[in-house]
Formats: C-alpha cells, structure tokens, sequence
C-alpha cells in the first residue's frame, strides 16, 4: 500500500521495497535461526536476540510501514531492511569466528601504555 | 596470572610467527629464483623500452649483482619482504612507470667515489 | 578528577566480578559527577553524558567480541578508542560495520605511528564514523616490521590507498590487499619516510646532470653534520594525559544493558 504511494527512497541504490514486512519477517527468522547455532551465554547472541525480537514484534504487530518505521525509529523501512541484511550476513560470518571465546593473546607489556 | 600469560607469550612469540608467504626457507628460495627469472627475461625489454645505453649482458650482470647483495640474508620473511619489493620493481619496470633516470640510478654513474684520506678530504673541502 | 582518561582494563576471564564491578561504576559514576565542579580553568568542560555514552558502548563492543579486544579506553575528549588484536581487525572491523547498533560504515582514516621503543613498533588506527548515530570510533591495532596485517580492503573500499600510503610511509606489509605499491614516494626510491629511524634529510639528493643529460641521485652530502639539538621543553607535553595517582578503575566486560546510542 505504501510502496503505490511512496516513489523513492530519496538515497542513491536503495529502491522501494513493495513488500517490507514480507522481507523483514523473512530476514528475521533467518538471522534467529543463525543466532541459534552459537552458544546460549555468547553476548552477541543475546543483544542480538533482544534486538531482532524488538523489532520483530513491531513488525508482526503493526500493519502500516509509516508507524512501524516511527516504532523501529531506525530510518526508513529500507534502510531497515538494509540492516536487518547486514545484521544476517554478520551473524553468519560471526558463527565462523567465534569471537565470544576467550581473549587469543595478550598485548605485550606497555603496548597501549601512553605516554611511553 | 597475567605475569605467567605474559612470559608464554613472550617465549611462544619468539618461536612462532606469522610468516608473510613462505613457511621456510626453501619456500622463500623458491620465490628468488621465480623473481630472478622474471627479471631476467625483463632485461632486454626494458632496455629496449628505455632506449639504455647498456646492453642486456650489463644489464643482466646488474640484476646478478642487486640479488647478490642480499644473499647473506636467512631469515624467509626478510626474504619475503624483499622479495615483495623487487617485485614492486619489476612491476615499475615493466610497465614503464619508471623512467630512464630512475633505471640509470642502479649504475650509480655520476657518483664519484668519497676521498679517504686527509689530503684529498681537505681539497675537495671536507673537514670531517 | 585526576584521571581524565579512564580505561576499561580486561579484568580476569570469569563472569564472577559483578559485585566488585557494580561497584566499581558507582564509584566512577560518582567520580564523574564529582568532577561536574571544575576547579582548573579550562576551555573544554567535560560532557559526562557522552562519557558515560561511550563508554557504555565500549563495554557493549568489548562484551561481544572478548576474543579480540584487549582494551577499551575514553579519551579526555570523549574518544572511544578500542584496543584489538592484530587478528582480530576483519572480525572487529566488520563487526562495527554490520552490527545494528554500531553501524560504523564509514573508514574516515587509515594511518600508522611509530614508537621504535615497543616490541611491537608500528601502531595501526582504523577511524570509523557512523552516520547512522552521528558517531566515531577509533580501533587500534600493533604490528612490526615483518609481521604482515590483515587487508581491510574487503570490508571498507576505502582502506585501499591508506593502506598503500601505510606500505609506502611505514613498511607495514597487509596481507590480501589487492593491489599494494607505492604511492607517494618516487620510483626507486628507497627506505620508508615516516619511520622514527629515517634521517631527516634522507639518503639521496637529486639534481640534473648536464653531462648526462638527465637526473641524477647521489648520496645526500650535507655541509655540515646534522646537529644535536636540545629540544627538551621544561613544560608538561601531555597534561591531559598525566598518570592517574590512584589506579584506573577495573572493570570487566559488564552485563548492564547498553545504552543505545
């Protein structure tokens, strides 16, 4: 409905989105179900979880993308949907490197003592 | 804790390293040998290209002597690094980003060599 | 407040300092608030709402990638800087990127420092700005002379001619970087300008032969040896950077919630 009306997003390379709330319900179970492969203490796991289910919620409850965009107050509802892909391709590549084990190596002594 | 972390570390850190491409030594040979030839066929191109006034048997000799200077080095990421800048070179070379000046500063013509003793110093004006 | 800078040392790996941890942010809290009163006259009065801003964040960051982070410090001028690990500069870097809460999509600079004092002597720093929250962020990393650096090419397009500027100026090599070569000096020049044991006047002076008919480079000789100066300054170079007198306040990667920039 809002995709007739609205002509363009006014950013270069961001189209409108026809269906935005297919998409994000889309991108949202797929980054949930990324987020279930790592382990349930990660941190990103869990304000990643918040995050996603926040606005997930707003998405699942509010039919008209105006409000929802005021709701989610993160920019238009493509550049939402950007993020929620960025968000995605980030919880893919972060199941591959782990980072919530603990530190690989030390700093040297006085590697970030400054002045010298 | 942190002062035993630091100390396996520092020991760990002087075994192990992360090696820029080649894992030893004769890997590291391996890309000199790849870089010499390159440079090698490069030679009477390059001195066609810049219309040198040398011909490729001197320029060859040349490109002998610069990888002959290096030859007291061991360590493979040394090597590497090295060899990382000689293909720099080449790829200047070959594409003739260089110019004639730039080829000719290898041969050092201009230079003359620096008075040793106190009385050629003391002509040409050096006091130290 | 005779801290102006106030670091977030990693603690110890365990989760069991909440306690101690709670604690200790009242009591910086308090600190901060305490220095609401300034005494010293000053240009830049202290925002401690961004403060506490930022270092909620830098908490938040170094809470999600322990595995990299070494440490997360504010500066006096409210900067976040992070600390990293070498390894960790693609998983970090696209991690400010990508996140939603972060979303640092621009590489505003890519530079180096050199302190030949450190065992690791080369300092890279990533500056990152996020449009999205009206943010910066500064990620630190160490290399030496050899050991070669990740590429931040396949995560910021931009990294391309700073790294190269970086291999030109400082000899820090990055591995996977698409097309590395000099940049700003001149084809056959040797040596990296920007490192402390440069000389000043370099190595080789140019000038046009006319016997040659072309340019020259010749050793650089200079008239008289280069001097000796006595450059100490009796005043204090860094004030704002003076040694805290009691110890910076530990914190562990904590579980409060973040703010949301």
């Amino acid at each position: 409905m809002a995709g007739l009306l609205k002509k363009t997003t006014g950013l270069v390379g961001l189209a409108v989105s026809q269906n935005p709330h297919e998409r994000l319900r889309i991108l949202y179970t797929k980054i949930l179900a990324s987020l279930q492969t790592m382990p349930q203490d990660a941190a990103y796991r869990k304000y990643t979880e918040q995050l996603v289910n926040e606005r997930f919620s707003h998405v699942k409850t509010e039919p008209d993308v105006e409000k929802l965009e005021k709701k989610i107050n993160c920019g238009q509802i493509e550049e939402v949907i950007f993020q929620a892909e960025c968000e995605l391709a980030l919880s893919r590549k972060m199941s591959e490197w782990k980072p919530w084990e603990p530190l690989v190596e030390e700093p040297p002594p006085n590697q970030w003592k400054w002045p010298i | 804790m942190a002062s035993t972390a630091a100390t396996r570390t520092a020991a760990g850190a002087a075994k192990v390293v992360k090696p820029i491409f080649s894992r030893d030594l004769d890997e590291a040979k391996r890309r000199v040998r790849e870089l010499y030839r390159a440079w090698y066929r490069e030679v009477p191109n390059t001195v066609a290209v810049f219309q040198l006034d040398i011909t490729t048997r001197q320029g060859r000799d040349k490109v002998r002597e610069m990888f002959d200077k290096n030859k007291h080095v061991t360590d493979p990421r040394v090597i590497d690094m090295l060899v990382i800048k000689g293909k720099m070179e080449l790829q200047e070379t070959i594409h003739v980003w260089k110019q004639k000046t730039h080829m000719m500063r290898y041969f050092y013509e201009s230079e003359e060599p620096r008075p040793t003793d106190f009385l050629s110093k003391f002509y040409r004006g050096h006091d130290q | 407040m005779a801290a102006s800078l106030v670091r977030f040392v990693r603690g110890g790996l365990g989760r069991s300092f909440n306690i101690a941890r709670t604690s200790c942010l009242l009591q910086q809290q308090t600190r901060l608030q305490g220095s609401s009163t300034e005494t010293r006259p000053t240009v830049r009065p202290k925002d401690a709402v961004a403060h506490n801003q930022l270092a909620a964040f830098g908490e938040y960051v170094a809470e999600m990638m322990p595995k990299y982070i070494q440490q997360v410090q504010v500066t006096c001028y409210n900067e976040l800087e992070v600390m990293i690990h070498p390894d960790g500069v693609i998983p970090v870097l696209t991690f400010l990127r990508d996140h939603t809460n972060a979303q640092f999509r621009n590489m505003t600079d890519l530079t180096a420092v050199d302190i030949p004092t450190r065992q690791n002597r080369f300092e890279i720093v990533y500056n990152l700005l996020s449009l999205r929250y009206n943010s910066r962020i500064r990620v630190k990393t160490y290399t030496d002379e050899l050991t070669p650096i990740d590429s931040a090419v396949p995560v910021h397009m931009a990294a391309n001619w700073y790294e190269r500027e970086v291999w030109d100026m400082f000899g820090v090599f990055f591995a996977n970087h698409p097309d590395l070569r000099r940049i700003l000096t001149d084809y056959g020049f040797e040596g990296h300008p920007f490192r402390k044991d440069f000389p000043l006047s370099g190595y080789v002076e140019v000038r046009y032969d006319d016997e040659l008919k072309r340019v020259v480079a010749e050793p650089v000789e200079l008239a008289q040896e280069f001097r000796k100066f006595d450059l100490n300054t009796p005043w204090e170079v860094f004030p704002a950077y003076r040694d805290p007198k009691e110890d910076a306040p530990k914190l562990e990667a904590g579980e409060k919630a973040p703010e949301k920039k």
